[in-house]
């Protein structure tokens, strides 16, 4: 009964470091099938119930909560209960509201920092100028973390779409790009609506960005000529052709493509496109702005104007420097950031969000070549946007919530923030709970 | 003339048709009316782009900016 996803927790303050328990136990409800959301605590020998719609704005005193056998947080779905493992087993067989977890519960303490921590953090900075003095200085390159493998790239592995459970099934992915090889063997079969914004030229793509980013975002799961580089294999396809075959387009293009997608009810807008422009330019931010607001959620290449390996960050250019824009930097096989991948703005709306794969990374590109192998901030882009559409799929939720969520659950990275925002998109696993925010 | 992008104003989404009037009575060639966005694009002369910003509705102006890709053989994209 205890939480699959968690591990145990040592009982009643165990010594040598175990978390600290009272006895009590958290219980965690599930909404009840019928809408009937009564307990039956009686059946279960639990005695002495609070709860918190019995208080003034549901605030439970301290007093009750020590005292009472069950106090339950409805609003929450949760329950503090003094109760042994048989009664815990009535009260799930009793309850018409399904328990999802049971766990220990456990004291919190304010963090102090220990003498363990500040020796640790001694240790650690001895070492750091140790190694920043040494002769040769801290040239070590970090180890590769991720490799392409024959089963799938190494950006699929590193973001975990090739152990998740999700496929972005029924989530409608714009890619406003370059447009798309539509004969592509791989692509073969699949729901693709390809429409184009640039003048005198039709959706096919005559110049590859595009079928690549498209590869990135909604390539399939098994294609029959590599390993696997698309994140989500079952979204709708929406190829919107917003730069020409010569790799250009204007704001009417891609602003229309917008347009187009948001009407179409695509949840998600991929964008690797951008200039070298530090101004946030107001019509992608009212754009984005009006995107969330009915659903969808425009990602953005943060850019490649960065020379690292000269210290020049670059910075954020536009679109993705518009604060309703969510901007993707590029980090390599090692989750170091890639040297072309821009950073930060100071001052609002010029921040990396997130982080994804792109350095080295093998996608799609029209025949003959069938497949290439390219860099750029355009290629962590789409795998973001293909994350999103997992996200989307896994928890319903749109606009600003699904923008949160990509964010809330990425991998944290030991990188600088204004580089890295929030750290590596990630997708979601097997134990997302069946949650519906609002649209 | 230059290419324009005219965003428009929350308390106007409703009636886009009045603000493109207005544009075009000051000169503007409208392209396209985006509704889901709020944003018209097209071109003006190159003096009448203060005028624009004058017509009821209208919450900026902006030139439009051209996006460009590397070549297709370019490692970094």
């Amino acid at each position: 009964m205890d939480d699959p996803r968690r591990p145990a927790v040592p009982e009643a303050g165990l010594p040598g470091g175990g978390a600290l328990t009272t006895g009590r136990r958290v219980v965690v409800f599930g909404d009840a099938p019928g809408g009937d959301q009564q307990v039956d605590w009686a059946r279960a020998g639990v005695r002495d119930v609070a709860d918190s719609r019995d208080f003034t704005d549901g605030d439970v005193p301290p007093e009750t909560l020590r005292g009472a056998g069950a106090t339950v947080f409805a609003a929450l779905g949760i329950a503090v209960v003094a109760a042994d493992d048989g009664q815990l087993r009535a009260l799930a067989a009793a309850s018409s509201r399904p328990v999802l977890s049971v766990s220990p519960e456990l004291v919190h303490q304010a963090l102090d920092p220990e003498p363990g921590y500040v020796l640790g953090y001694r240790d650690g900075v001895a070492d750091l100028t140790g190694r920043l003095l040494a002769p040769g200085g801290p040239a070590t390159e970090p180890a590769a973390r991720f490799a392409d493998t024959p089963e799938a790239t190494w950006g699929i592995q590193a973001v975990r779409a090739d152990v998740s459970p999700y496929s972005g099934r029924g989530v409608r992915i714009a890619v406003l790009d370059t447009g798309m090889d539509l004969a592509h063997p791989d692509f073969a079969g699949r729901t693709v609506t390809a429409r184009s914004f640039v003048a005198g030229e039709d959706a096919q793509d005559g110049h590859g960005h595009g079928t690549h980013c498209i590869g990135t975002a909604c390539g399939p799961r098994t294609p029959a000529g590599g390993p696997r580089y698309g994140v989500a294999p079952e979204a709708d396809i929406f190829a919107g052709k917003v730069l020409g075959n010569g790799g250009s387009g204007t704001d009417a293009g891609i602003l229309a493509g917008i347009n187009w997608a948001v009407t179409s009810g695509c949840p998600v807008i991929s964008m690797s496109l951008g200039a070298d422009v530090m101004t946030v330019h107001p019509p992608y931010s009212a754009a984005g702005r009006r995107a969330l607001q009915q659903g969808s959620l425009i990602v953005a290449a943060a850019g490649n104007n960065a020379d690292r390996r000269s210290g020049d960050p670059g910075f954020v250019g536009t679109p993705a420097n518009s604060v309703e824009i969510l901007a993707v930097g590029a980090v390599d096989q090692a989750l170091e950031m890639a040297y072309f991948s821009a950073r930060s703005l100071p001052g609002r709306g010029g921040q990396v969000d997130v982080a994804g794969p792109g350095w080295e990374v093998f996608s799609a590109w029209p025949l003959p070549d069938r497949y290439r192998t390219i860099s750029g901030t355009s290629m962590a882009t789409p795998h973001v946007a293909g994350l999103a559409a997992l996200w989307a799929e896994a928890t319903g939720r749109r606009g600003l919530e699904l923008w949160a969520t990509l964010c809330q659950e990425s991998e944290r990275l030991l990188l600088a923030s204004v580089d890295a925002g929030s750290g590596l998109g990630v997708a979601p696993g097997e134990a997302v709970p069946a949650t519906r925010g609002a649209a | 003339m230059t290419h324009v992008s005219v965003t428009v104003d929350d308390g106007h989404l409703a009636a886009l048709d009045g603000v493109v009037q207005g544009l075009r009575a000051r000169g503007m060639q409208v392209d396209q009316v985006l509704d889901a966005l709020g944003i018209i694009t097209g071109s003006a002369p190159d003096g009448a782009l203060g005028a624009l910003t004058t017509v009821a509705g209208v919450a900026s102006v902006d030139e439009q900016l051209v996006h460009r890709l590397p070549p297709p053989g370019a490692p970094v994209q």
